[in-house]
């Protein structure tokens, strides 16, 4: 067996510890690694300028619809003026309660054997417009005062298809102190005075009551 | 292997190293990005909740553009219901005549009341007084019916009517009416 010698051991043994120097080895990796972020980097450099290029555009876009949109609402505010005007008034003028049915109504119901002397009528600028009509007559006949009581449910018969909640009450009714001559003979006489409510539309609906969690909740509230 | 003294050395200086290299990347570089990326895009949405806003404004005052000839054609008719001038020197000229049509010639409008509308904006509410000292029932509701159809602007809010003992068969009527004319 033949016997090798090395003579250059040394040498050899120099370059090997050269080549794994681990500040050596340590600086590839750091650039390695520094390449890895730079590269990162890079596409979130990209990610931000494409981000910052988004904003700039969407920016213009704002500043040239901005004039444009504080044109529209000052625009909207004349409008809406007008338009809440304009029905207003159309609300109004389809609202409106008319005394000349009221009045004709009366002529219909009102017998010949009793003489309204005096009526009161009027007519709230609620929602529902509450009405009222007071009447003061004097009714004649054998039995004035159930002449008077026809002719105060003859008022709502006759009101209330048109009107909605109608009623009507005697404030007073006494017998008169004086007769009539009605067809050659005296008849004794009653004076009265009807109250006629009525209204124009429905009221409106009240709100809802609130929930009866939140009652309660309230009321633990309360009792705390 | 077994490393010396000097290599630890240099291992750790290594490490140093990147470990400063790291904190530059991420404090100096990588973390700024992220927060000037993360500003521009709540700036975007911002921007685009504005535009959202804009367009929605724009598109609403075209939907009013659309329906306003209409209300303006109203407002127009009901403006040339109201004549110039002062109220005071119409209304009562256009009552007074249009109760004579029906044989009723006592009659004396006077204004009690003025008020603002507050749902009008450049009108107001005049009260009248129109009374008619002697009127028969059956041409007093038909005056009342007619100007009920020509006086779309007024509103008879109370009737009054009384037998008056002087002449049987007629009666004093006093009406209030609530007109609406431009301040």
């Amino acid at each position: 067996m033949a016997l090798h010698l090395n003579l250059f051991h040394e040498i050899e043994k120099q370059k090997a510890l050269k080549r794994r120097d681990p500040l050596k080895l340590s600086m590839y990796g750091i650039g390695l690694v520094a390449a890895g972020l730079a590269g990162y980097y890079a596409l979130q450099l990209a990610s931000a300028a494409a981000t910052a290029s988004e904003l700039s555009r969407v920016e213009a876009e704002y500043n040239k619809l901005k004039p444009q949109a504080e044109k529209a609402v000052k625009r909207k505010e004349e409008l809406a003026g007008e338009i809440k005007t304009s029905e207003t008034f159309v609300k109004r003028i389809e609202g409106r309660f008319y005394w000349a049915g009221v009045l004709q109504h009366l002529t219909e119901v009102v017998p010949g054997e009793v003489q309204i002397t005096k009526l009161n009528g009027e007519i709230a600028s609620d929602a529902a417009r509450h009405g009222t009509l007071t009447m003061e007559g004097i009714s004649a006949g054998a039995e004035p005062r159930k002449v008077a009581e026809d002719l105060r449910r003859n008022l709502i018969d006759k009101f209330s298809p048109q009107y909605k909640h109608v009623a009507a009450t005697f404030a007073l009714l006494d017998d008169g102190k004086e007769g009539v001559r009605t067809s050659g003979q005296v008849m004794p006489t009653a004076v009265f005075t009807i109250k006629l409510t009525l209204q124009l539309l429905e009221d409106e609906a009240p709100p809802p009551p609130p929930k009866a969690g939140k009652k309660a909740a309230a009321g633990k509230e309360s009792m705390l | 292997m077994k490393l010396g003294k000097d290599e630890i050395q240099k291992i750790c200086l290594g490490g140093l190293m990147l470990i400063g290299l790291l904190y530059c990347y991420f404090a100096m570089l990588l973390g700024p990005l992220g927060t000037g990326k993360a500003a521009n895009e709540k700036k975007t949405e911002e921007f685009r909740a504005k535009i959202t806003a804009a367009k929605k404004e724009l598109k609403q005052k075209q939907d009013m553009e659309a329906s306003a000839p209409q209300h303006a054609l109203v407002l127009k008719q009901i403006n040339a219901l109201i004549p110039d001038g002062s109220p005071v020197a119409w209304f009562p000229v256009r009552v007074t005549e249009l109760f004579k049509q029906y044989g009723l010639d006592r009659t004396t409008t006077r204004v009690t009341q003025e008020a603002p509308e507050k749902e009008l904006a450049g009108y107001k509410r005049l009260t009248w007084g129109v009374e008619i000292t002697k009127a028969d029932f059956a041409p007093m509701a038909e005056a009342v019916a007619s100007f009920e159809n020509n006086e779309l602007l007024a509103e008879i809010s109370a009737v009054q009517i009384e037998t008056t003992l002087d002449s049987i068969g007629t009666q004093r009527v006093l009406l209030t009416v609530n007109n609406i004319v431009k301040q």
